[in-house]
């Protein structure tokens, strides 16, 4: 789409986190993402929102370069992260991972221990020098994953053996012990229940502080609760980017508001 | 609308129950055949093969005279060692002179006969239990000989005295004889170790023969089968599930690997006989060339099972491990290769279990039809020296004309299927141990 309506002024270059501009994706023949411009700024949440299909998981996992694992993928377009390319053929997508950390739909713990969970990460980028280090850092990152308090006791244990909701909090915290500086969620919630939900949610909030964060979320309510922006797809367009409140209550295009008051999706 | 009570089935209700009922009947008879089949399979090789694990002995006391074996008196191990395995046959006739002299049995029959109900490998016995032990020489030593075949044919019922009217090799009178040392307490049968321990034998001892040896080439070609069907298949896998690009290429080698594990094992045997013993000149018969001719066989299976659990191991850890930033080695060898190792492991143990039954493709490098008469020392000498095979030991045995090798060759089964249900117990040991649910 050419134009895009932008509910609030244009963000500043130097602000936004990350910057895709003009990303195609395809799928073999199928072109699954149509030249979509988009900036996240730094230390706020986006969310994704749009019917089943509209390309909102395939562009965030653009952003982490995970579409790179499936063969008959192609991207064209520029995604700059702190205004280098992404998709420059110097950046390492292993390197590029390490920065942009990403929790998944259904809650994937590695079946290890707890701690293990945790740790592999720093383990493998080297983040800790001794067990001290190692220990402390899976502390943090549990902490800040807001499951240290239930977990404390039993890190040795199996981490596939926890609740769903835990487990994706748990999966949370090791995706963000790796210190990335953007968190990625595709759907981290739809596998859980509304309490589970709602402590991830809750956990989304505190996370701004240190991340930007981008999540991709069926439920608009869940948008309206933890996003400042909100960007809208529709069939593979980016149909409306702008403040969370605005998109919710004045949606500048048609397909947003049909979207939003439930007469399509 | 007319109402219809669910208390009365209606008609097409009723067809469709008479279906299934009849449908788990026929599942029901196609298991009791199987189990049927299978309780036949096992009673007879049971039945058959139990009494190549006994065998007759005979408890006979020789004076190793002194006079006989060693005529200088020096003890000296040289002169010992001069004295060959006929030397030592007076030894047997006196002993059994002696025997009926001191009124244990009455036969008319000269010693020498006598002697021939043992084994002609009673000699070498004696000879090597003197050169183990000179200070033997002088004393009266008592030793368990194997009787021979025809005789341990007699005791179980094997060989019977209407049928040997036309032996040369045992007389009506040497069964009398057997039959009052038998009443005496010194003949009997025994469990005979030596038939899982020892060697095969000449056509003319099947008393003496075991499966030992051969199980030892069996081994050997296992090690070398383990050592690189293993790693090769594991490597070729990975490189193929997880990081080859999905091309025409790529599906050309699948479908061959596919083929490869279809192609008849005698064909690889041709292969083994041309390239591994005509073109690299390795020796023939040797355990080494079997076993790199099985590894050919046992590859695709591996590759196959292989690749079959590396694809269950579900994406999501995939995603989860390059998620934190893990490299595509990382994550294949830090998570779905842990996670795939109990498949990966039934798998090879199938495969080698496959193997060692496996005899077609050793009749054309040799190891079937070699006698293998002594143990290798060392594990060189296991790999490059001749050997045979259980399964070709089996065969071996099976075409021999003397019935005595008949109940060997079903003795070796049951050690054969032995090993292969262990072998099958274990896999599925690893299997409950280490499945892991997500």
């Amino acid at each position: 789409m050419q134009d895009i309506p932008q509910t609030s002024e244009a963000p500043v270059a130097s602000t936004s986190k990350i910057s895709a501009k003009g990303v195609q994706v395809y799928y073999g023949d199928n072109h699954a993402i149509k030249d979509v411009d988009v900036e996240i700024e730094d230390k706020t949440v986006t969310a994704f929102i749009g019917p089943s299909g509209c390309g909102k998981s395939t562009f965030l996992r653009c952003i982490n370069r995970m579409n790179d694992t499936i063969d008959i993928c192609r991207v064209q377009g520029q995604i700059l992260i702190d205004g280098e390319d992404i998709y420059d053929p110097a950046v390492d997508p292993v390197q590029l991972r390490a920065k942009v950390g990403m929790v998944f739909q259904k809650p994937n713990p590695f079946p290890k221990s707890i701690y293990d969970n945790v740790a592999y990460g720093p383990r493998i980028h080297g983040l800790a020098r001794n067990k001290a280090e190692l220990d402390e850092i899976v502390e943090k990152a549990l902490r800040r994953g807001a499951i240290w308090n239930e977990v404390k006791d039993r890190l040795q244990a199996p981490g596939t053996g926890l609740s769903g909701g835990q487990q994706q909090r748990l999966c949370i915290a090791r995706a963000i012990a790796t210190e990335p500086e953007v968190l990625l969620m595709d759907e981290p919630c739809s596998a859980l229940d509304p309490i589970a939900t709602a402590q991830v949610e809750e956990l989304i909030d505190e996370l701004r502080q240190n991340y930007s964060v981008v999540i991709v979320t069926h439920s608009m309510q869940q948008a309206a609760r933890v996003s400042q922006r909100t960007a809208f797809f529709h069939l593979g367009n980016l149909v409306e980017f702008g403040d969370t409140d605005k998109i919710f209550t004045t949606p500048e295009d048609p397909r947003t508001e049909s979207y939003i008051t439930g007469r399509i999706g | 609308m007319t109402h219809t009570s669910l208390l009365k089935q209606d008609a097409r209700t009723a067809k469709r129950n008479r279906a299934e009922t009849r449908f788990q009947a026929y599942g029901l008879i196609a298991i009791g055949i199987g189990m049927l089949m299978l309780m036949v399979l096992l009673t007879t090789i049971v039945s058959r093969g139990t009494g190549a694990f006994q065998q007759t002995f005979l408890t006979l006391d020789v004076t190793l005279a002194a006079a006989k074996l060693d005529k200088k008196g020096e003890r000296n191990i040289e002169d010992i060692k001069k004295v060959s395995t006929f030397g030592y046959k007076p030894l047997l006739v006196d002993a059994f002179e002696a025997l009926v002299e001191s009124g244990a049995v009455q036969s008319d029959l000269k010693p020498k006969d006598m002697a021939g109900i043992l084994s002609k490998g009673a000699e070498a016995q004696m000879r090597d239990a003197v050169l183990a032990d000179p200070t033997l020489i002088g004393q009266t030593v008592s030793f368990d000989f194997l009787a021979s075949g025809r005789v341990d044919g007699y005791l179980k019922d094997r060989v019977t005295r209407e049928s040997i009217v036309n032996d040369k090799n045992i007389s009506s009178e040497q069964l009398d004889l057997v039959d009052q040392m038998r009443d005496a307490g010194v003949l009997g049968k025994k469990f005979n170790i030596a038939f899982i321990t020892g060697s095969d034998s000449s056509d003319a001892r099947p008393e003496a023969a075991g499966m030992g040896v051969s199980m030892v080439g069996s081994l050997m070609m296992m090690l070398v089968v383990l050592a690189l069907a293993l790693p090769i298949g594991v490597a070729a896998s990975i490189y193929l599930e997880e990081f080859a690009p999905k091309n025409w290429i790529t599906d050309i080698i699948e479908v061959n690997i596919s083929n490869l594990a279809a192609v008849p094992s005698i064909v690889f045997g041709i292969l083994g006989l041309a390239v591994f013993i005509n073109y690299m000149h390795l020796p023939n018969s040797a355990p080494l060339v079997g076993g790199l001719v099985l590894t050919l066989m046992t590859l695709p299976t591996i590759i196959i099972s292989t690749r079959a659990s590396l694809k269950s191991v579900p994406p999501s850890i995939r995603d989860a491990a390059l998620g934190v930033g893990a490299s595509k080695m990382q994550s294949v060898f830090h998570h779905v290769l842990p996670l795939a190792a109990p498949g990966i492991l039934t798998g090879t143990i199938i495969g080698l279990a496959q193997a060692l039954g496996e005899t077609a493709p050793l009749l054309l490098i040799g190891m079937v039809g070699f006698i293998a008469s002594n143990g290798p020392e060392t594990i060189t000498e296991g790999l490059m020296n001749p050997n045979s095979a259980m399964p070709a030991q089996i065969y071996e045995w099976a075409k021999r004309a003397d019935p005595a090798f008949y109940e060997r060759a079903w003795g070796g089964i049951i050690i054969l299927l032995v090993f292969l249900i262990t072998m099958n117990f274990i896999a599925v040991m690893l299997r409950r141990r280490f499945e892991r649910r997500w």
